[in-house]
């Protein structure tokens, strides 16, 4: 074996994917809003929330929401870009395989955890 | 004198990809020991986590987008709360997801190789860090691995380009 694909179905890697660009968009804006004067506990505090459940978010440790979100990015002063596209094919583009090297099996959640309110 | 080519091809290490973006072109290097490979596979195939998870998506996701964000490119270091890579002693790095840790070395910049993956729980309660430190140089010294395909520093700079 000369190379491994990694490859969990298609489902669970767009989802598994949105979340974690959320998450490095909105530390991206924090570490911006961080150097200009921002602390963590001042952001938490905006949101009348505790700082130890806003890591958590960020983290990766808690889910945000859709709410939490638009929250997030009001207290970051960011505007929110949403569209959802068909995927354009073009020249040059990379082809998804149509085989696996383990075969396509939803990632299997396991002991998936309850959203702490 | 090693080089990654040879190492690819005689066995002890296999280069590791995911899936990328239609018009995405890898811009970091990702490889694995055949041992590491078998604990993704055992990943993939449902492992059962020691504890209750951190982390609110499956192990396989958080992984998907860890090795996802490092080949793509994207960002790894925000601060020193938020880091996804995070330097150890002897030359030895980790990659992190909230319930996984991956240790290993960096050949070049932007070029890690993972030798060990384990539950983060796992590795805290029985504190293995030391123990992966010195499996990984041990390896690193078996393979012939000097200078020239081991990144020293302990910096995000030292190894990471982007």
């Amino acid at each position: 074996m000369t190379f491994f694909r990694f490859d969990i179905d298609a489902r669970a890697r767009k989802a598994g994917r949105l979340m974690g660009r959320v998450r490095r968009e909105l530390l991206k804006a924090i570490m911006e809003e961080r150097r200009a004067g921002l602390t963590q506990q001042q952001l938490a505090q905006r949101l009348q929330t505790r700082r130890a459940l806003v890591n958590q978010k960020l983290s990766g440790e808690a889910e945000i929401t859709l709410r939490e979100l638009a929250d997030l990015a009001w207290a970051l002063d960011r505007e929110i870009c949403v569209e959802l596209r068909r995927p354009d094919q073009m020249a040059g583009d990379n082809i998804a395989p149509r085989t696996s090297t383990i075969g396509y099996q939803p990632a299997r959640i396991i002991a998936p955890k309850r959203s702490a309110d | 004198m090693p080089t990654i080519s040879g190492l690819v091809a005689n066995g002890a290490i296999v280069r590791i990809e995911v899936e990328l973006g239609p018009h995405e072109q890898p811009l970091r290097l990702l490889y694995g020991t055949p041992q590491f490979v078998t604990w993704l596979q055992e990943i993939l195939a449902g492992a059962s986590p020691p504890s209750r998870l951190l982390g609110h998506l499956a192990p396989a996701q958080q992984i998907d987008d860890l090795f996802y964000s490092f080949l793509s490119g994207a960002p790894l270091v925000f601060n020193r709360q938020f880091r996804a890579v995070r330097a150890e002693d002897n030359a030895v790095w980790e990659l992190k997801t909230p319930d996984i840790r991956i240790f290993g070395w960096f050949m070049a910049k932007d070029c890690f190789v993972a030798v060990f993956g384990n539950w983060a729980d796992i590795i805290k309660d029985h504190d293995l860090y030391r123990g992966y430190r010195i499996a990984i140089r041990r390896l690193r010294r078996e393979l012939g691995i000097g200078e020239t395909l081991c990144v020293k520093g302990d910096a995000p700079d030292d190894v990471l380009s982007i």
